[in-house]
């Protein structure tokens, strides 16, 4: 071997070279202070640096990751030019079936227009005549309103303001966002999750609304007592009622004091069994509240088929506020939310919107020093805008996003310019937020969030501390266990060892690879299981020297024998990390990262390094025993 | 230094005895498997939400309990106190010394069909009001992690997580195959399976969780025990040659003796750094640990004692 010594110096020398140079930035980047990094940032030499180091993982830093996904039966219903019963039933059948991973959307859906026999061409017109056709259409319509998702996401986040955010599509429908070290999760959430649907919609006048209300209690008292088996005390007391639940309505309209102070238990259930659409509501001074406690249950009468019908023949919706707010003037630990009676046709819709900024409401105005947005829009916004305030003066007219009503207030006069300014929310932040997204875009589907993992920057830095301690006690014991078992050979194993793991390291700062929690363990078991070649190595040359050979030959012998030994038992583990790696996420993709690479270079550690030190050491002189 | 000298002990006369205790593990872990109806899954693979936050002070998990019986989030009333609660982050040396830290708490809820919106954060709020005065004054301190998978993702997972262990199952006994012969990779395989459910078994006696890092464990023991069999195996292909007169069942217990040494090393360095990373890693990789622990026990039992006399047996219908 030694008339080849000196290529393997030159390699073991450039790798080393190189694993230096690679984890140079780490090692700066760790040892920088905040005010260093203010200084390059700014100088914007940062983040070359930052590329070359080894990033930590949402698990270390704390973050978020979160696994949207679109709502593609939503996004079929808004696509249809004709919404009705029948489509709605096919939408949602295959909504339910796509529940199973296995099954897709749209393959259901097809399924499911086929067997109902139901003419998609009456509901989608626009994309198609035939079946396949529409059906493809639809697809790509799908595809596009993920990938516009995606870009709209992109566009919110990077005017948030978090360093290195990942937003990557997922399979078809499906977007994951991760924002490291993000404190507030609650606004990223709302920020990634709102569809930023505004519409205007004229709010419908008193008469009309007291009208609808009424109609709603006697659907749902009909309905009541013909598919529920009503209590017999109830039944008599009911007609005699009737008069008093009409008052209770116009009441509500009355600048009057809440209601809800004097009614005692049992004529709260009374009013529930006799108007129980109105009985959930309370009047507040110029609208209609409902107590938080109560949205749930109105929510659902709401979706009920026959109050949906009358609803729609009435050519109106009910919609709430954007927050519960204790009722002014009352002394009272109950939050109320606004009930608001639409038209069903925005005024105004979306996509109108120019530019959006968050400020604060000036002095002299109605909302001096609460957070409002400012809105400019576009000049058919502004057209659209002015004929509508124009044409409504005295009515009122809701400000609607995402389905939430955040004003309501009464138009004074016809609004010209385009400019108009949106209140109701709950700090200069929420302001902040929706100026964002409002001018980012509305998304062409609402998204839902599917998974979500948040990590807080106080368990990502247990995470870190701890990691660390049990790698360098892992480390620490098998250095000294080698050491002591084997003695010279066993520091030649130790050496092989760190190398092992700062070349590890060093390529997961090239490949620009995120070191994990599991990670760490991954490097853990590096530590554990990477020794094994030089054991086996080791204890094959003892082998060999009890059999009485020379310590050259019994080091040859012991090195060539175990070679495929190493090979074939190191080759699984691989397979393994390799298999591991297809299948996880983030966190186990880590781990078979570090594993991986682990196991490999440690191959090539025991197999090359060790070699070429005992190489060395028995050329120099004549040995007669081997320290082993 | 040397732990072991030479060695003479006849393994394979061992295996009975040995195939008694696996067969006995293996059914205690089944058992115990049916009668909670399969491994207990973690929300990665079952879906729901996992919410753990941190308390300047120590709590009482029962007063938690009744506080989340009654909790009313946008006008639903919910009933959590069936939900699993326990105090986060008490593992490990801390557990052994007796140190319970009772500030950090972990609830585990079950998916819903009708979870409002931002549910996890508004639990977390919920969760906050609890014990108003003993929240960090930093709100953002106050959350340690928040995990929420949907049941469909969970479904995804476990299907992924299985397909995942299959596969590396086959790519294995492929790559035996060709590099030793078919029988060599039926006994590797038979270690392996033993393993996996052996090591799933104690999980579900111990309940303990099985959750997405436990299969990552799970993938490694595969890793590990495997190599662990094929140090041996390889020692008895070259004995094979070696020794052509002698039974496979002599052989393979030359070779065992052989290569125990190494196997005792390697064996206790892999359960040491396991061992340190379950005492000092912490709550999260805690199972995760766990899982390697087992794992790294039974893979170098299995080796000697399943892959081996499975391979006497392919052999001897040869």
């Amino acid at each position: 071997m030694q008339h080849s010594l000196t290529p393997r110096y030159l390699i073991i020398v450039v790798i080393l070279a190189w694993a230096v140079y690679a984890l140079r930035p780490t090692w700066q980047y760790q040892n920088m202070t905040e005010d260093k990094k203010e200084e390059l940032r700014t100088a914007g030499e940062l983040e070359r640096i930052e590329s070359r180091i080894i990033r930590q993982g949402l698990d270390l830093k704390g973050g978020m990751y979160i696994v949207l996904e679109a709502d593609i039966p939503a996004l079929m219903g808004n696509l249809a030019s004709l919404k009705d019963d029948r489509l709605e039933t096919i939408i949602e059948g295959a909504q339910k079936k796509s529940a199973n991973p296995d099954v897709d959307f749209f393959t259901a859906f097809e399924e499911d227009v086929k067997t109902d026999g139901i003419k998609l061409s009456r509901y989608y017109h626009e994309y198609g005549a035939s079946l396949d056709d529409i059906i493809t259409a639809l697809k790509d319509e799908a595809d596009d309103a993920i990938n516009r998702v995606l870009e709209i996401l992109q566009n919110r986040v990077d005017q948030f303001g978090v360093s290195e955010p990942t937003i990557q599509k997922q399979g078809k429908h499906r977007i994951v966002v991760e924002l490291a070290g993000i404190q507030d999760s609650k606004r990223a959430r709302s920020l990634l999750q709102s569809t930023a649907l505004l519409e205007f919609y004229l709010v419908k006048n008193i008469a009309v609304t007291n009208e609808i209300i009424a109609q709603m209690d006697d659907v749902l008292r009909e309905k009541t007592d013909s598919s529920e088996q009503p209590g017999p005390e109830e039944k008599p007391a009911k007609k005699d009622e009737k008069d008093d639940e009409s008052t209770t309505v116009s009441e509500l309209f009355g600048d009057s004091e809440p209601v809800t102070g004097d009614i005692s238990q049992g004529t709260i259930d009374d009013i529930f069994a006799d108007a129980p659409f109105s009985g959930l509501l309370t009047a507040l001074p110029g609208d209609m509240g409902i107590e938080e406690k109560n949205v749930y249950a109105l929510k659902k009468l709401l979706t009920r088929p026959e109050v949906q019908s009358k609803l729609a023949n009435a050519n109106g919706q009910f919609l709430f506020s954007q927050d519960a707010q204790s009722a002014t003037n009352v002394n009272t630990p109950e939050k109320y939310y606004r009930l608001y009676y639409l038209e069903n046709r925005p005024e105004l819709t979306g996509g109108i919107v120019d530019e959006a900024r968050a400020d604060l409401g000036t002095l002299g105005s109605g909302s001096a020093g609460q957070p409002v947005v400012s809105l400019a829009m576009n000049s058919e916004g502004s057209r659209t805008w002015s004929r509508v305030t124009g044409a409504n003066v005295g009515e009122r007219i809701a400000i609607v996003l995402d389905k939430k009503v955040h004003m309501a207030p009464s138009i004074r006069e016809k609004i010209p310019g385009g400019r108009t300014q949106i209140e109701g929310f709950a700090d200069i932040n929420e302001a902040k937020d929706i100026a964002i997204i409002l001018r980012a875009g509305a998304l062409p589907a609402p998204v839902n969030i599917i998974e979500e993992r948040i990590v807080g920057p106080s368990l990502g830095a247990d995470s870190i501390a701890q990691g660390t301690q049990a790698v360098l006690i892992g480390l620490a014991l098998v250095l000294v266990f080698m050491l002591v078992y084997y003695k010279l050979a066993g520091i030649v194993a130790d050496f092989a060892l760190i190398w092992n793991i700062l070349l590890v390291l060093a390529v997961l700062a090239s490949l620009q690879a995120t070191l994990t929690l599991p990670g760490i363990a991954g490097l853990i078991l590096t530590i554990g299981m990477s020794i094994d070649s030089n054991v086996i190595i080791f204890e094959r040359i003892r082998e060999e020297l009890r059999k009485g050979k020379t310590p050259k030959t019994a080091i040859d012998s012991g090195y060539d024998r175990a070679l495929t030994t190493i090979i074939d038992a190191n080759m699984t583990t691989l397979i393994a990390s390799l298999v591991l790696y297809q299948f996880g996420t983030g966190p186990i993709k880590g781990f078979a990262t570090v594993l991986f690479w682990g196991i490999l270079i440690s191959m090539f550690t025991a197999v090359f390094i060790t070699r070429t030190i005992f190489s060395a050491y028995v050329s120099r002189k004549t040995l007669t025993s081997l320290s082993i | 230094m040397r732990i072991l000298k030479e060695t003479h002990i006849d393994f394979m006369s061992k295996t009975g005895l040995a195939g008694l205790l696996s067969a006995a593990l293996i059914i205690a872990g089944i058992v115990s498997m049916v009668m909670n109806g399969g491994p207990k899954l973690s929300i990665d693979f079952k879906g729901g939400t996992m919410v753990a936050v941190n308390f300047t002070d120590s709590v009482d998990i029962n007063e938690i309990r009744s506080a989340i019986a009654n909790v009313s989030i946008d006008g639903q009333t919910f009933d959590f106190s069936k939900a699993e609660i326990k105090y986060f982050g008490a593992v490990g040396v801390d557990a052994l010394l007796g140190k319970l830290d009772e500030t950090n708490v972990a609830v585990r809820l079950a998916s819903m069909d009708n979870e409002p919106e931002q549910f996890s954060q508004k639990f977390v709020d919920k969760m906050a009001e609890v014990y108003p005065e003993l929240v960090p004054e930093n709100r953002a301190e106050f959350v340690l992690s928040i995990e929420k998978v949907g049941p469909k993702i969970g479904a995804e997972l476990s299907g992924d997580a299985v397909m995942a262990i299959l596969s590396a199952l086959a790519l294995i006994l492929v790559y035996i195959s060709i590099r030793f012969e078919f029988k060599y990779a039926v006994g590797a395989i038979a270690a392996l399976t033993h393993d996996v459910v052996i090591t799933l078994g104690i999980f579900s006696l111990l309940g303990y969780e099985v959750s997405l890092a436990v299969v990552a464990a799970f993938l490694t023991i595969v890793g590990y025990s495997l190599n662990d069999t094929i140090v041996i195996f390889d020692r008895v292909r070259e004995n094979v040659k070696a020794l052509k007169s002698a039974t496979l069942g002599s052989v393979i217990n030359q070779s065992i003796n052989e290569s125990l040494s190494r196997t005792i090393i390697t064996s206790l360095t892999t359960f040491f750094v396991v061992l340190i990373l379950f005492l000092v890693g912490g709550e999260v990789i805690h199972t995760f640990s766990f899982a390697m622990i087992i794992g790294v026990i039974i893979g170098t039992y299995s080796s000697i004692f399943i892959a081996s006399p499975v391979l006497i047996r392919m052999g001897a219908n040869n």
